[in-house]
């Protein structure tokens, strides 16, 4: 497909500047490493801390911006993003009662427990969005904001009555904080957000229809019911598999789609993956300045995005740029 | 040629009949009007022709089967409908709008992108932001997707609501201009008894029935109109208003 002028440009410009936060990122911390010179130690610090912290950034800020570009879609709600599927809150609900109370599933670790209440949000979510005419956005849209403030309620009454130090761990973790990331489960985070990215870029098309309204995805030769079902299940598996790898971070799911779309246009063929490289791009650079700029205190990564990216998309609102 | 035919349909919305045996068609390259006062069922026969609602009894046959009976591609390539609401903020350029008229092809459609443009007058605005255009051009944009998308019959609800005078004559041009080159037969409703008037064909419709049917001048009765819509007072007035507005804007054919 022919791109808008300046569209190609944009895209190269942007992978080089990804590909230069990368080497960025890897290089700062508390101690400066040069990547391009590798001794043991240097190695030792890249391969235990670096190279899996960025790797997470990377994946968990490319799964948020590629959910919010499916939601906003499916939604035809410029204000959807991973938050208001009530996924994040059922995520973090979980993870919360795990840091907090110690509580052990069959040695079921933390992220493992944020994955799981994720998945039971999602599902919850869809069995609500289900009326008699199928998946219909605003059921769905009802459902995820209904069960998302019933769980967050439930996280503050347990935040509330809680007094140990896990409480400071578990706000940690829903402001972003990225520092006790490893490689452990990088591997299942990959494939789940492979796997989800996957199944939205088969059903691309269907989600641009989908932006026009039912009535015209339906004229163009779509059942809109399970294509909203399809990518539903795509972002709900970006969106658990990015909070169980990290944490909770919010804004890049909002922001990311509307500032791409802003520069190349809304093609989902484009935006999809596009939106992938700017999220994982803004959460690693978001993460590289937590960890540097008050060292050797370290800002959750989801902070500095938000105090990154907010600025910049009231820039876009004032100009009446953002779709 | 039958393209679209309605064969003793009926419809309910929920336990109450509303619309009963209903049974009309549509000829290849006819450009068909459907009047009838607000909720006598003119938006549900275009839903029940484009397949999006289904009917209780009777059956909707597009092209001798059943619209029910084709998969989503082949429905597409025979049927598009356009409701009467497009979304304006929809994210989209024109260019991106039209090319979604290619999503039921596998190779190349009957028109390109460009060709379509040019026949709805938009080949100069193809990176245009759809929220940027006027509802006039929003309408024919729309249109031209269902160009290169190729449908053979085209079913729009009230596309002459909120256009003024020049943009629903440019519309109609360009609607007479699509049956007669492409032989695509248009169902649209609609509520002005002017542009009614100039159409090939009208049914009027009232509480889900066929009141008349046939050539403008037969059904745009004083008398038929009249009753269909109840109209006491200024129903004169208001019939001979509209009938010298379309005299004085008349088109050629």
């Amino acid at each position: 497909m022919k791109r808008a002028d300046g569209s190609t440009f944009i895209i190269a410009a942007l992978c080089v500047l990804s590909l230069c936060i990368i080497v960025v990122s890897v290089a700062s911390g508390p101690r400066l490493l040069n990547p391009f010179i590798l001794d043991s130690e240097t190695c030792r610090t890249l391969l235990a801390i670096r190279l899996p912290r960025t790797a997470v950034a990377l994946l968990m800020g490319g799964a948020l911006g590629a959910s919010g570009t499916i939601l906003q879609g499916i939604f035809r709600n410029p204000m959807a993003d991973p938050y208001i599927l009530g996924i994040s809150s059922g995520a973090s609900l979980a993870a919360s009662l795990g840091l907090m109370f110690g509580i052990s599933l069959f040695t079921l670790s933390v992220p493992i427990l944020a994955f799981i209440g994720a998945i039971a949000t999602g599902a919850a979510v869809i069995i609500l969005g289900h009326g008699w005419k199928g998946l219909q956005p605003e059921r769905l849209l009802l459902a995820g904001v209904g069960i998302g403030f019933f769980l967050s309620a439930l996280l503050m009454l347990v935040m509330t009555i809680s007094v140990d130090d896990g409480l400071k761990r578990a706000i940690l973790w829903m402001s972003g904080d990225l520092s006790m990331v490893d490689w452990e489960l990088l591997p299942e985070g990959l494939i789940l957000i492979l796997s989800g990215l996957g199944l939205a870029l088969t059903r691309r098309r269907g989600l641009n229809a989908l932006t026009l309204g039912d009535d015209i995805a339906y004229s163009l030769g779509f059942n809109p019911a399970r294509e909203r079902l399809f990518l539903f299940i795509a972002a709900s598996l970006m969106t658990a598999a990015s909070v169980a790898m990290g944490g909770v971070v919010g804004f890049i799911g909002l922001v990311v789609p509307h500032v791409v779309r802003r520069h190349v246009g809304s093609d989902a063929a484009v935006v999809l993956p596009l939106s992938v490289v700017a999220g994982g791009t803004l959460l690693c650079l978001a993460d590289a300045i937590g960890r540097t700029v008050a060292a050797p205190l370290e800002l959750p990564a989801g902070v500095i995005a938000a105090l990154i990216g907010s600025p910049y998309f009231i820039f876009l609102l004032g100009q009446g740029k953002t779709h | 040629m039958a393209m679209l035919e309605f064969a003793n349909v009926s419809f309910s919305h929920g336990p109450k009949s509303f619309m009963d045996q209903l049974s009309f068609s549509v000829s290849e390259g006819e450009l068909l009007g459907l009047m009838g006062p607000n909720g006598s069922g003119k938006s549900t026969i275009l839903k029940l022709a484009a397949g999006l609602l289904s009917p209780k009894g009777g059956k909707v046959l597009v092209g001798r089967q059943m619209i029910g009976s084709y998969s989503g591609r082949e429905r597409a390539k025979l049927v598009t409908y356009l409701p009467q609401q497009l979304d304006l903020q929809a994210p989209f350029r024109v260019g991106e709008l039209v090319r979604m008229g290619k999503y039921p092809h596998d190779g190349s459609p009957g028109l390109t992108v460009e060709d379509a443009l040019q026949i709805v007058g938009l080949h100069r605005k193809v990176k245009t932001r759809l929220a940027e255009l006027s509802g006039g051009e929003l309408r024919r944009a729309y249109i031209a997707m269902t160009l290169v998308q190729g449908a053979r019959i085209l079913l729009l609800d009230e596309p002459l609501a909120s256009l003024d005078i020049k943009y629903q004559f440019d519309l109609y041009r360009l609607l007479k201009d699509i049956v007669r080159e492409k032989g695509v037969s248009v169902i649209m409703s609609l509520h002005d008894i002017g542009m009614g008037a100039m159409l090939d064909r009208l049914i009027l419709i009232r509480n889900g029935r066929i009141v008349s049917e046939g050539n403008p001048d037969e059904v745009i009765t004083d008398e038929i109109v009249r009753q269909t819509y109840g109209l006491n007072d200024f129903a004169d007035a208001y019939l001979a208003s509209n009938r010298s507005l379309c005299r004085a804007l008349a088109l050629p054919g």
